[in-house]
């Protein structure tokens, strides 16, 4: 008898423990994001500031969505296609992720959400702005863009830019998939604003001297030269640009304007003009995250929120809001969250949408000009549009992702 | 096409190849004299730039222009005294692996110490603005940098050309037992040689920091120009490394002109048309393998 009840007694015990056991893993199971988002390369500067606000976004949900937690897998895509593609596969696999963003680099963007669409993950195209991510040639149901393309960025700066600035436009283009789209567009507008193409040289990624190449464009002739550069190659391109006293010949519009660019130069060094996807002064909101960025990360390429932290909070965002509407994790029901949704709190004047038919985030856009003062507030913005009066129609972009 | 920008670019062509000589030619003596390929020596030019943007807001541009290269000696230094040196003789295979993780070790250390993010270095005072050549503008920095490492490279090439220690160190390129044998310390010369070329390197990171923003890769980025520049002027000739210097440099530049997507592979183009005519290059005196082995 006694030996019945001590052993029923143990098991008992047994069975309780393995029970909260049970109960605790399956309470705790997080929900994995994956950050595939260059740490070194021409944009680790970039990676390292949207990755900053998708940390932020997750601190604004408490941590938590669907009452799990959020855990965050960062991997290096090394501004390379190749590896950022073996890396998101890896993370899809092995790490059962079913959520990734980040890429930067319109490229490295392509290649991974090839990938996703392949093992059937959600990737959001953080800081990619090629047309063709949300276009014919790469749009997938399983890829999300943030960031305007360069259609939205260049039609609305180039009718501006014409008037203001000069109609004779030099262009200097990255040469790659992003640089080449926004020569493309600003090609494609010089007609509609009555100016004349002077010339364009191609840049390979990599390159760190440009006096060759402003040599060229300073005696071209050109009211404006027109500037599809980024990363590493774009700040050193701006800072030589100074050096060779480009800005006091002729007007320089860059075609998306990164922020760290200007922050990198002395007030001096600064002249030109460009659209901006985000300026931290144009809503409280922005300040508020600003500060939090100043105040919670030392090592930010810049102390206030720009393109790439805006972009990483505002991804993350509507991916987090994506699953919470849904109730689930379910990529397929996430997606149909994502599609339509109209993401009201996202500190800029308007609100975001995405569009369902391409997975374009929909939202405002900032023409500036850098100003040579000191301090943070270093641009001044002449004005305002919105990507809805700018993106491409679906007659111009025939994809339907909805079908 | 206008005549002038030809000029400009062939102009601008020879200031690139300089500050690539400058790198090259302690590249060009470290293989000749103690046959080891190091990949560690671009290493070097970054620390220079980053030695020079961290101290010359401290003692002001000139004493960081002149104690940046000396700190770089000084790591060459105790570079070659414990890592390089025990090399010498041995598969040329170590050589390139110990260099290259030094290299590898040295940008993360960069990064460790000084941050991941670009870094700016403003041109001085004396030498910001720009100066006109008829219709041309040129950057003022960079025709004093020209200068400056013209000087610097004459000097060096004279040096070693007519001094007892050029004459050892070349005599040390073709038969290193013949110099120990004649009474001349071989470690200690290839000590010098390493620590000067670290200096040269130094000095080239100084006056490029300025020019390109600086950060923790662009050691790599400068390392395959020097190495193509020593092998196409020819291991250990300081004259072929200041001529294939600017050869590089012009053709660079003036490819922009007609085929500005594909400049970069210019240089490796040269190398195999040299390489195929003249394998020691233009005035080398040893193949690279025959430097490498101590042939």
């Amino acid at each position: 008898m006694f030996k019945f009840k001590s052993t029923f007694i143990i098991s008992l015990i047994l069975v309780l423990i393995f029970g909260c056991f049970c109960i605790t893993s399956m309470a705790v199971e997080p929900i994995k994001i994956g950050l595939v988002s260059p740490k070194s390369g021409n944009y680790a500067e970039h990676g390292n500031m949207e990755r900053i606000g998708m940390k932020l976004a997750v601190e604004d949900f408490g941590g938590m969505v669907l009452g799990r937690p959020i855990e965050l897998i960062e991997v290096d895509s090394e501004t390379n296609p190749d590896i950022a593609a073996r890396r998101a596969k890896k993370l899809i696999e092995v790490d059962n992720v079913k959520f990734l963003m980040g890429g930067v680099s319109s490229s490295v963007g392509a290649a991974i959400g090839a990938v996703c669409h392949e093992l059937g993950s959600i990737f959001i195209a953080t800081n990619e702005n090629s047309d063709e991510l949300t276009g014919v040639k790469f749009a997938n149901k399983h890829m999300f863009r943030v960031p305007p393309n360069m259609a939205i960025l260049v039609r609305g700066a180039a009718p501006y830019v014409a008037e203001n600035l000069g109609k004779k436009w030099f262009f200097i283009t990255h040469d790659y998939t992003w640089g080449q789209s926004g020569t493309r567009w600003a090609r494609f507008m010089l007609d509609e604003v009555g100016a004349k193409e002077i010339g364009e040289i191609l840049v390979p990624m990599g390159t760190r001297d440009f006096s060759s190449h402003l040599l060229q464009v300073a005696n071209s002739g050109a009211d404006v030269v027109c500037v599809t550069v980024g990363g590493f190659d774009g700040s050193a391109l701006y800072k030589q640009m100074s050096e060779f006293g480009i800005f006091d010949k002729m007007k320089v519009w860059w075609t998306l304007a990164d922020y760290p660019d200007s922050w990198t130069l002395k007030p001096e060094q600064r002249g030109r003009y460009g659209m901006a996807e985000i300026y931290h002064t144009v809503t409280p909101g922005l300040l508020e995250l600003s500060k939090r960025i100043k105040e919670g990360f030392s090592d930010a390429a810049v102390p206030v929120v720009e393109t790439n932290s805006y972009h990483g909070w505002l991804g993350m965002t509507a991916i987090l809001k994506a699953i919470e509407h849904a109730g689930t994790t379910d990529v397929d029901a996430v997606i149909k969250a994502m599609e339509g949704l109209v993401i009201c709190d996202n500190l800029q004047p308007d609100p975001t949408y995405i569009r369902p038919w391409d997975h374009q985030f929909i939202d405002s856009c900032f023409f500036i000009h850098d100003l040579k003062v000191p301090g943070d507030d270093i641009c001044e913005v002449l004005y305002t549009c919105h990507a809805k009066d700018f993106a491409r129609t679906i007659s111009e972009n025939p994809v339907d992702l909805t079908k | 096409m206008n005549i002038n920008v030809i000029l400009a670019l062939f102009f601008n062509g020879i200031v690139l190849g300089l500050i690539q000589t400058m790198v090259a030619i302690g590249f060009s003596l470290v293989l000749g004299i103690g046959q080891v390929i190091n990949f560690s020596h671009g290493l070097l030019f970054a620390f220079g730039a980053y030695v020079f943007w961290y101290i010359s807001p401290i003692i002001g541009y000139w004493p960081a222009f002149l104690i940046s290269p000396l700190i770089i000696g000084i790591m060459g230094y105790a570079i070659e005294k414990t890592l390089i040196k025990r090399v010498y003789g041995q598969d040329p295979l170590f050589g390139l692996l110990i260099t290259f993780g030094l290299s590898l070790a040295g940008a993360e250390l960069i990064r460790m110490l000084w941050g991941k993010t670009t870094k700016t270095v403003s041109t001085p005072d004396f030498a910001a603005g720009q100066i006109y050549f008829g219709s041309i503008i040129y950057s003022k920095y960079r025709i004093i940098l020209a200068i400056i490492a013209l000087i610097i490279l004459l000097s060096i090439w004279l040096y070693m050309s007519r001094s007892n220690f050029g004459a050892i160190v070349k005599a040390g390129m073709f038969d290193s037992e013949m110099i120990t044998a004649l009474g001349h310390n071989l470690p200690a010369l290839r000590n010098k040689v390493f620590v000067m070329g670290a200096v040269l390197a130094g000095v080239a990171g100084v006056i490029a920091a300025p020019l390109w923003s600086i950060k923790s890769e662009m050691g790599t980025d400068i390392l395959m120009p020097a190495f193509l520049i020593a092998l196409i002027g020819g291991l250990g000739s300081i004259k072929g490394t200041i001529f294939a210097g600017l050869i590089i440099g012009v053709m660079t530049s003036l490819g922009v002109l007609v085929i500005p997507r594909f400049t970069d592979i210019l240089p490796y183009i040269l190398l195999v048309i040299v390489l195929f005519f003249k394998p020691k290059g233009f005035y080398g005196e040893v193949t690279i393998l025959g430097a490498i082995r101590g042939e």
